[in-house]
Formats: C-alpha cells, structure tokens, sequence
C-alpha cells in the first residue's frame, strides 16, 4: 500500500522542521551552477546526503538502484515542500536532472549498479560534456575524439561552459568514435570519470561574477571501455533524449527545483512598495500583470501536461515549451525588476543598501537560462519542426 | 490552490462528438454563404444542435438541461470557436447561466425549459453605447414591470426569444427578461466587421419585462468568469485554427526553392503564436476547474484567460494574414474568416488592457 501524498508531505515537512540546517557562516551560491568553494562544495554535498538518507531523494526510483520506488509524483510533492521551507538546492543537479535519467534508461545493469545510488547521495559529483568550443547550438560539428584500443578508449578534445567541473567525478561525455561517419553517426556517449591523468579543469569567468564555470580539456585520457553508455554511434541519440531531460521534456528527473512564481511575488512586492510615480502607473501595472498572467499559465502547465486529453491535439507542445517560456519569463520578470528599481537598480552589490544588485544580478544571469540547454532559437527551431511540422530549417 | 485540473473521459467524448459534427455541418462555403445571408444563421443548423443537448448544456437538469459545468462549457466553445460556428449557441448558453444564478425556482421553471430544448435563442444585451459592458454601467430604466432603454452589440439579437437585460430600478441593480415580441422592442441589426456572429442594437420603450428576483449584483460577479472562460474557450479555437491552417501553408508554399516553412522569420513567429496558444488553453482549463470546483481562484483565472485570449487570437490572425501573402489577402483565404472573429472578440467583455489593469490592482491589493 503506497503513502498517500498528504502524508508524505506531512512527513518531509515534519523532518524538516527537524533538520533544516542552519545558514552556514560563509555564503552558499544561488544554485548548482555557481558553486565556486570547496567549503560550499563540502557543505552542500553532506545536505543532499542527509536529505537522501532520509528518503527524499530519488524518491520514485527503483529500490534495486537506490531509490525508495514511491509512486508517480512523490519527488514533485518533495520537492514542492522543500521549496516552500526554503531548503537549499541539491547540488549534484547535472546528475538527478541528466546524468542518471539517462543511465536509468540506457545504462547495462552494471552501470546502474555503479553509479546510480552514488549520484543520488552526491557521493559522487557528475557534470556535462556536451558543448566544445567551435559547437555550441550546432552540437553535432563536435570535434572531441574517442579512439578504441583494446580495453580503454583515448580520448582527447576540449570541453566548454562545465558547471562543476572542478568539483566532478565524472561527465556525460559526446565524442566522435567514427571520423569518417557523417556527422550526427560518428557520435558515442560515455560515463567517463574525470580523476584519471589527461584530464585538465581550467576556469572560465562569468560575467556576473560568479565562478563555477570550467573548461575540460583532454589530452590522451584513458578511460575504460565499459564507460560507453549504449552502442558506438548511439551518442547522438542519446545526448537528444538527455537534453530532452534538461528542458524538462520527460518526467523522471530525481529531484530538481521547479520553475515557481517566486520571482513574480518578489516583482509585486517592489512596484507595490514603490513610489506612488511608479505605483500608479498603467505601462508598469500592464506589464506586471502580463507576466502574472504568463507566470500562472506556466504554473498550470505541469498539471496539465499530466492528463492526456487535454494535451492530445499536440503531445509534444507542453513539454517542449517548457524551458523555453520558463527562462524568457524570467528575463521578463528580472528585466521588469531593473526597470522599476530604476537608479537603485543600478547599484552593485553597493554595501550601503542592502540587496542592491539584485535585479541587475537576476536578469543578467537570466541569460544561463535562454542560452545553456538549446538556446531560445534552437527551442524555437525544435517547436516549430517538432509540433506544428514546418520543414526543417538550415 | 485547493482545486485540481479535471478532464475526464465524458470531456473527451464530447470534444470529440462537438470536433466531428462542426466539421461536418460548418464549412468555410457554409460560412461564405449565410455571410450573404439577411439573418446570418441557418436554422437547420440550430435544430440540430438542440438535438444534441447542446443549448441545454449548462441548465440544471431539473429545467430539462444536461446540468454540466464549466469544463464541459469550455469544450463546446473551443471547438465551435475552431469553426466559426454562426450560430446563437454562445449567446444562449450564457444567458442560461445567468438566467440560472440570477432567478428562484420558479422563474428557471418559467424561462429555462425552452431554452434547453431550443425552442428559445436567449442572449444577455447589457453593452451601453460608449463600451460599457459591465451590468452596474447600465443607463436601462426599470419600473413597474416595464423597461426603457438601449443596448447595443447584442449578440443574436436578431434570432433571440429571450434578452436578459440589466437595468436599475430605483437605484438597485435589476435583470429583467424580455421577450423579443415584446412591446416596444426594437432591434435594429448592426452591420458588424464578423458576418460569423451577428449584433443588433435594442431599444426598449415602456417594454413589458419580468424581473428576476435574485441579488443581480451577486449574479453578475458570479457570472462574469462563466462568460470570460466561455469567450477565452471559443476565441482559444479559433485562434488555434488559423495557426493550424497557416503552419500547413507554410509547410507548402515554396519561394526560393524552399517551403516558406523553413525560414525562421515565419517559424519563430509561428511558434510564438503557438505558445501564445497554448498558455491561453492552461488558463482556460485551469480556469474551468476552478469554476467547477468552486474555488474562488476562478474569478482570476478566467480574467487571465480573457486577457490572453484578447491578445492570443489577434496575433494568430495576423501572422495568418501575413504568412499567407498576397492570397491572404484575398477573400478566398479563410485567415480573414478568422480575423474578423478575432477583432469582434477582443473588445467584448472587456479587453486585455482592462483586465491587466484589474489584475494589477488586485495584485498590488488595491481592492478586496
């Protein structure tokens, strides 16, 4: 007999009032992809632990790879119970959100067994291996090479835009195992650990400041052979469904935070304490409630996407627009921000007002979020070829 | 938000049996054809959709309605939007609702009855001439069973039995049924920019009317999200329609050796129109559960609803016409069908602009 959701809730809320940690005495980044100390590292590493030790991490995963096996929206009860108190993040979010959905479907029994409860603790760290620098939208131009010999493959190329990077124990590696394949057919998927000679973590700066951000280059690594996730020149394949995981196409990731209305309530909160000027004023008052308007329709989607008849005209819509709506309203709404903040919108972090930079802060980082994961256009490309069937661009 | 999505079985079927039978019976000639049609409405068609349970949808069972609810109402007007249906049904579902909130037993005993069979086209005429469309605007006089006034842009007012009329009576909010053949009521057809649904001014002179007994302003705030989803629902087909019928077109019309279709400068913009959409139909359908539910969430969502839709379906109709090229322009290209829908939808029970506007304040809590 399964747990009903209320109950669940009532007892991640219960353990939470019990063990929300308190705010460390340094400052924790705003989420996976700025983590720049080792202390914030170890700290947030030991959270996700106690958090998983106590059933709240891959929740819905088979028991047999370390999950608890609770029914379907169990992980999207927790995870809406540890936002509503504030929890911090997971930190090992390349792995819930891509790493092991991917292992979970495609990964040989051995690979699951591997990786897939140490990924969950954060025991072990994982990040992408996606992007190169002359390949970014244009992914499968990819130039890392993956060469066969014997029981390791050899694999030298360099890798780009690498949260966590420094901190990873292994990446979701694309590399080309056949040069003379045409483009997306020479492409291979592997699991490959990081902590090996030939593997070298450079920092790449942000503009926002923040560090995080990691170049890879490999130079002769050898990595086992059994590190191939499916069959040689089945990567391409694979990197589609994973970054189908990363744009929130598939259900199944093991814990991640939702796009919420959060950022909306922090925009009412400013026009309503502005200035009167401001207040009454009918351009901003539209424009707010525009994206109250937008911020609910994407609050719904999820539950709509969950019943069938009312997304059969266009299965694929919902799911797809997902991270496209998600990260433009998020421009909108720090954009908004910058505006009414005005002149105190243009301070930086100024230590005579507290929370300055905030606004500036969000919507410049706002552009992680419509670039990283198929940038705006390519989602724009994706829906128009994938939903409403226009011919193929390029 | 203690309400959840509904959509059952039942809501499928009649999706389906509404998507197959609009197909059938309304077809772009059919709509070119009563365009030039005095009346603008074919009555054949309206029988058989009483023959379907359709006018009777929203009246309780005990008046010889179906007594189905919100979800079931947004259905039937998103798939008559995707058709253009040129016929009374939006009208007469409406004024059925009112006509329930608003009366006792006895008065949905004495007028609902026949609109469930579809003996009676009802409509609600409560647009001032400058606009004003909510019932509190009304300039209608009311006094001793008699009715004195204009309205104006009243949908179907033309093959309507039944108006269902808001005006004061010494000072109170009153909603008064009259009946078309009633003394002293005129109705002067308006020559309207959608052939699709057709308005007519009214004027009632010393009118003889009934007045329903309820709290009328309580029935109009309980009704005005039914009429915002039932609008956003039917505006959401439409719009949804001139998307798919330009995608196709795109998908095939060829300059410079390629489908116009594989030129971003007409796919993002489609694909906005797609998400514009889509968002429109989460609002609808949240919307419509809540209303079910009884939640008071409904009012907002509905409101959201009509505003998106109020800028989702002129969108769709633009980039309809556009994408079309110079054929867009012609009258043999529906898209215009379409956007003479979308331009008679917009302004009607209230704009995007006016309900962002109520929006902000309820957001910044500026009223209750």
């Amino acid at each position: 007999m399964s747990e009903p959701i209320d109950e669940l809730r009532a007892r991640v809320r219960k353990w939470l009032r019990a063990n929300l940690p308190p705010a460390p005495a340094f400052a924790l980044p705003q989420n996976a992809l700025t983590v720049t100390t080792d202390e914030q590292m170890r700290w947030l590493r030991d959270w996700q632990a106690r958090l998983y030790d106590a059933g709240f991490v891959g929740a819905e995963w088979p028991v047999a790879y370390g999950g608890r096996g609770l029914a379907r929206g169990a992980q999207r009860a927790i995870d809406h119970e540890l936002a509503r108190a504030g929890a911090p993040f997971l930190v090992n979010n390349v792995a819930l959100a891509w790493a092991g959905p991917i292992i979970l479907h495609f990964g040989s029994e051995a690979q699951k067994q591997r990786f897939l409860a140490k990924l969950l603790r954060a025991d072990e760290i994982w990040c992408q291996g996606f992007s190169e620098p002359g390949s970014g939208s244009d992914l499968a131009s990819l130039r890392t090479r993956a060469v066969r010999e014997g029981d390791v493959y050899r694999i030298d190329g360099h890798k780009v835009w690498t949260s966590l990077g420094r901190f990873a124990d292994y990446m979701i590696l694309l590399a080309r195992t056949d040069p003379g394949a045409v483009r997306h057919a020479g492409i291979s998927y592997f699991l490959a650990p990081l902590r090996i000679p030939g593997v070298e973590v450079r920092p790449l700066v942000k503009f926002t400041g923040e560090g995080g951000f990691n170049q890879i280059i490999f130079t002769d690594a050898r990595i086992p052979a059994d590190a191939l996730l499916g069959r040689e020149g089945q990567g391409w394949e694979l990197a589609t469904a994973t970054l189908a995981f990363e744009r929130g196409a598939s259900e199944g990731s093991a814990g991640a935070s939702g796009m919420g209305g959060a950022d909306l309530e922090r925009l009412v909160a400013l026009l309503r304490g502005a200035p009167p000027r401001l207040r009454d004023d009918a351009v901003l008052r539209d424009r707010l409630a525009a994206l109250a308007i937008e911020a609910t329709a994407l609050r719904w989607s999820g539950a709509r996407m969950r019943l069938p008849g009312l997304v059969a005209d266009r299965p694929q819509a919902l799911p797809l627009m997902a991270k496209l709506l998600a990260t433009e309203h998020a421009q909108r709404v720090s954009e908004l921000g910058c505006e009414i903040a005005g002149y105190a919108g243009t301070l930086w972090k100024d230590p005579a007002v507290p929370g300055s930079g905030d606004w500036p802060h969000g919507y410049m980082s706002s552009f992680a979020g419509t670039i990283a994961g198929g940038t705006s256009e390519i989602l724009r490309n994706v829906l128009g070829e994938k939903v409403l069937g226009l011919p193929k661009t390029r | 938000m203690s309400f959840t999505l509904r959509y059952d079985e039942e809501h499928a079927v009649l999706r389906e049996e509404a998507r197959r039978w609009l197909a059938e019976r309304v077809t772009p000639a059919e709509l070119r054809r009563l365009a030039r049609d005095p009346r603008g409405d074919e009555p054949a068609l309206w029988k058989e959709i009483a023959a379907l349970g359709w006018t009777g949808l929203v009246i309780p069972e005990a008046q010889g309605g179906a007594g189905l609810g919100a979800v079931h109402l947004a259905v039937l007007a998103e798939e008559s939007g995707r058709r253009l249906l040129p016929a009374p049904l939006l009208a007469t579902l409406l004024a059925a609702k009112l006509i329930g909130l608003a009366g006792d037993d006895r008065e949905r005993e004495r007028w609902l009855p026949e609109v469930a069979r579809g003996d009676a086209v009802a409509t609600i005429a409560h647009v001032e001439a400058d606009g004003a469309w909510e019932a509190d605007a009304t300039s209608a006089a009311l006094e001793q069973g008699r009715l004195t006034g204009a309205k104006h842009h009243v949908w179907a007012a033309g093959t309507a039995r039944l108006l269902l009329v808001p005006a004061r009576e010494r000072g109170a909010l009153r909603l008064a049924v009259v009946r078309s053949d009633a003394g002293g009521c005129a109705v002067e057809p308006e020559r309207g920019v959608d052939p699709s649904r057709r308005t007519a001014r009214v004027r009632f002179a010393d009118t003889p009317c009934a007045a329903l007994a309820g709290d009328a302003e309580a029935a109009w705030r309980s009704f005005r999200p039914w009429a915002w989803l039932a609008l956003a629902a039917e505006m959401a087909g439409g719009a949804d329609a001139a998307l798919a019928m330009t995608a196709a077109y795109a998908a095939t019309r060829v300059q410079f050796d390629k489908p116009i279709g594989s030129f971003q400068a007409i796919k993002h913009p489609l694909v906005n129109v797609l998400i514009a959409i889509e968002s429109l139909r989460t609002l609808v359908y949240a919307a419509a559960s809540a209303l079910d539910a009884g939640d008071a969430e409904g009012e907002r969502l509905a409101r959201m609803a009509k505003a998106a839709a109020s800028e989702a379906y002129p969108f769709a109709c633009s980039r309809a016409l556009q994408f079309h090229g110079g054929y867009g322009f012609t009258e043999d290209c529906d898209a215009h069908l379409y956007l003479r829908r979308a331009l008679a939808s917009r302004p009607a029970l209230g704009d995007g602009r006016e309900h962002r506007a109520a929006l902000a304040a309820s957001l910044l809590e500026e009223v209750s």
